[in-house]
């Protein structure tokens, strides 16, 4: 750090010193991590898109720019399947995330009156971000099983006589186990909206003779919708991205877009896996524009 | 009234979505137990032993199930989650005090520290593995991982001590700056310690994100595996209760940081505190 200006002689008295000497070092302090991001982060993905119009031999690419990986994904149909796999788990676990997380979004955003027992309870749902990603993604191997917790569960109360063998190694199996990884990304950001509302809102809609329901559909829901947009936003970007809990959940029967790029990277495809790269790029820049559309988060939040 | 059905109801669908969030982690800790090396990854428990803890930890006599190869992932992923901790918050900071004052830019730069964390693993990890390949260099964990670690972790840090100032009290600073205290130094003895709880909190983030990265790792780095990549390995063929036990012990590993941040965390606000005292009076 190099500043050249010397310190000013009194605090606040002169503006132009306080001002102009922060900013110039603002430059050298903002520099080191603009230009890691930079070079690690925009170049690399600048990369992914070049490198998906090269040309790919069986072991290497070379850069002569061609259209055939493109042309390959469009006419395969494994790989327009994955895209299918990929939009119908992103919506599905979507949709999981929000029906499950909204109520209890509710109940500590809204009911809870008591501050610490909702900070408790938020705090209660984020401690299984404290375990490592995969071992939670395990976690629902022994629950979901022929043998596991859920179909022993179920046999005991005579609920089923026969195990459920669907329950592990489907893709209903994946979104069960992406709905509890992510939906806390739902609950967090809804029931901060909703801490927000004003309670003589509610208040005066319920004196002036409104039912819960209405309230609800009128007032509580129009006013979480903030909350919505950004908990979709983070679980949209997180699924669409997914491909851990695909394999180790599916038996690596269900491919979305991310297990095509790692396969494609494991057999040196590398022109293809950046075609799938770019594609699911594209993919989530969509969604995130969709969610944006709907709410103008700058003016909400 | 409508609504005081509606309280208990709610109260109770939330024990459910807490049941929903931790009932696998009660099953895997159970599970753990499991007696070895015969018992399976499955109910009923045969009988219950400690002995997939001592598979993991080798104590065990040799059998068919083979140990996890954790020992050699654990030391790397140590070293990078601390490599990524010190670089990742030192980062932060400097660009933190940087947003401080509105420089042209700004909100370009702050998006795009921002990305990083937003951009899923698999899309920057393919890209700057083809930015390795095309350029020659050998993708490891030291380098083409750590990097994208930086990535990761650094938005967390900067987005930390971005809140840690904006509460922080300026007047301080203008007060040392007015007695002709250089810039660096009055960071040095004021600023740094009225923001170190913050500081710590960056650290935290990155080091525990850091040392559980799985996606970027899996493109960015070579043949070496860190933690989470062998862990990762294992899924693929059969698995046993030993994953189980290594999964409680991961867990209670990372609680463990958890106390040292929280035992930390207490020092330092007591040690501001008192000092706050002291200019008081």
């Amino acid at each position: 750090m190099t500043i050249a200006t010397p310190a000013p002689d009194s605090a606040d008295t002169t503006p132009a010193g306080p001002v102009a000497r922060p900013s110039r070092a603002a430059y050298w302090l903002i520099a080191p991590g603009a230009i890691w991001m930079t070079l690690f982060l925009v170049v690399p993905l600048g990369m992914m898109v070049y490198v998906s119009f090269w040309s790919q031999t069986t072991f290497k690419i070379e850069p002569i720019l061609t259209t055939k990986s493109w042309v390959a994904f469009f006419s395969s149909d494994t790989y327009l399947s994955a895209l299918w796999t990929t939009i119908r788990i992103w919506l599905l676990v979507l949709l999981s995330t929000f029906v499950v997380g909204y109520p209890t979004a509710l109940f500590v955003g809204l009911f809870v009156k008591n501050k610490t027992l909702a900070t408790a309870l938020l705090v209660l749902c984020v401690i299984p971000f404290w375990t490592s990603f995969l071992i939670r993604v395990l976690a629902w191997r022994p629950m979901l099983g022929k043998e596991g917790a859920i179909n022993i569960i179920l046999q005991a109360f005579h609920i089923t006589r026969e195990p459920i063998e669907a329950l592990l190694f489907t893709e209903l199996s994946v979104i069960i186990g992406m709905t509890q990884i992510y939906c806390v990304f739902m609950v967090g950001p809804i029931a901060f909206m909703l801490g927000r509302i004003d309670p003589n809102v509610i208040e005066a809609a319920r004196d002036l003779g409104a039912s819960f329901w209405r309230i609800f559909r009128t007032i509580i829901l129009p006013l979480s919708m903030p909350g919505v947009i950004v908990g979709g936003i983070f679980v949209s970007v997180m699924v669409l991205g997914e491909f851990a809990t695909a394999a180790a959940l599916s038996g690596r029967k269900v491919n979305m877009l991310g297990n095509i790029i790692v396969t494609q990277v494991g057999s040196l495809k590398w022109a293809f896996a950046a075609v799938v790269g770019v594609i699911l790029t594209i993919l989530m820049g969509l969604v995130v524009a969709g969610f944006l559309r709907i709410v103008d988060l700058k003016r909400e939040l | 009234m409508q609504t005081t059905i509606i309280k208990p109801v709610l109260g109770v669908y939330t024990a459910l979505f807490l049941l929903f969030l931790y009932g696998p982690f009660v099953v895997l800790g159970i599970l753990s137990f499991q007696i070895g090396p015969n018992g399976g990854p499955q109910f009923p428990i045969i009988e219950w032993s400690t002995y997939w803890y001592q598979h993991v930890f080798g104590l065990t006599p040799p059998s068919r199930i083979a140990p996890l190869p954790i020992y050699e992932g654990l030391a790397r992923s140590l070293s990078l989650a601390f490599m990524t901790m010190i670089v990742s918050t030192v980062l932060g900071v400097m660009s933190a005090q940087a947003f401080r004052t509105k420089f042209k830019g700004s909100d370009v730069v702050f998006y795009l520290i921002v990305l990083g964390m937003m951009v899923p693993g698999v899309l920057v990890g393919l890209g700057l593995a083809l930015v390795a390949n095309s350029i020659g260099i050998d993708r490891t964990w030291w380098s083409t991982a750590f990097v994208l670690h930086v990535v990761y972790t650094f938005p967390f840090a900067f987005l930390v001590m971005l809140a840690i100032f904006n509460r922080f009290d300026p007047s301080v600073e203008e007060a040392s700056w007015s007695l002709g205290v250089s810039p660096i130094k009055t960071f040095r003895k004021v600023t740094f310690p009225l923001i170190f709880p913050g500081v710590l909190s960056a650290m935290l983030f990155a080091f525990t994100l850091s040392y559980d990265e799985f996606s970027r790792t899996l493109f960015a780095s070579g043949r070496d595996l860190t933690l989470p990549l062998a862990i990762y390995g294992t899924f693929s063929i059969e698995i046993h209760p030993n994953i189980f036990a290594f999964g409680v012990l991961t867990t209670l590993f990372s609680f463990a940081l958890l106390a040292v941040y929280a035992i930390l965390m207490t020092v330092s606000l007591r040690r501001a505190k008192r000092l706050a005292i002291q200019e008081d009076a």
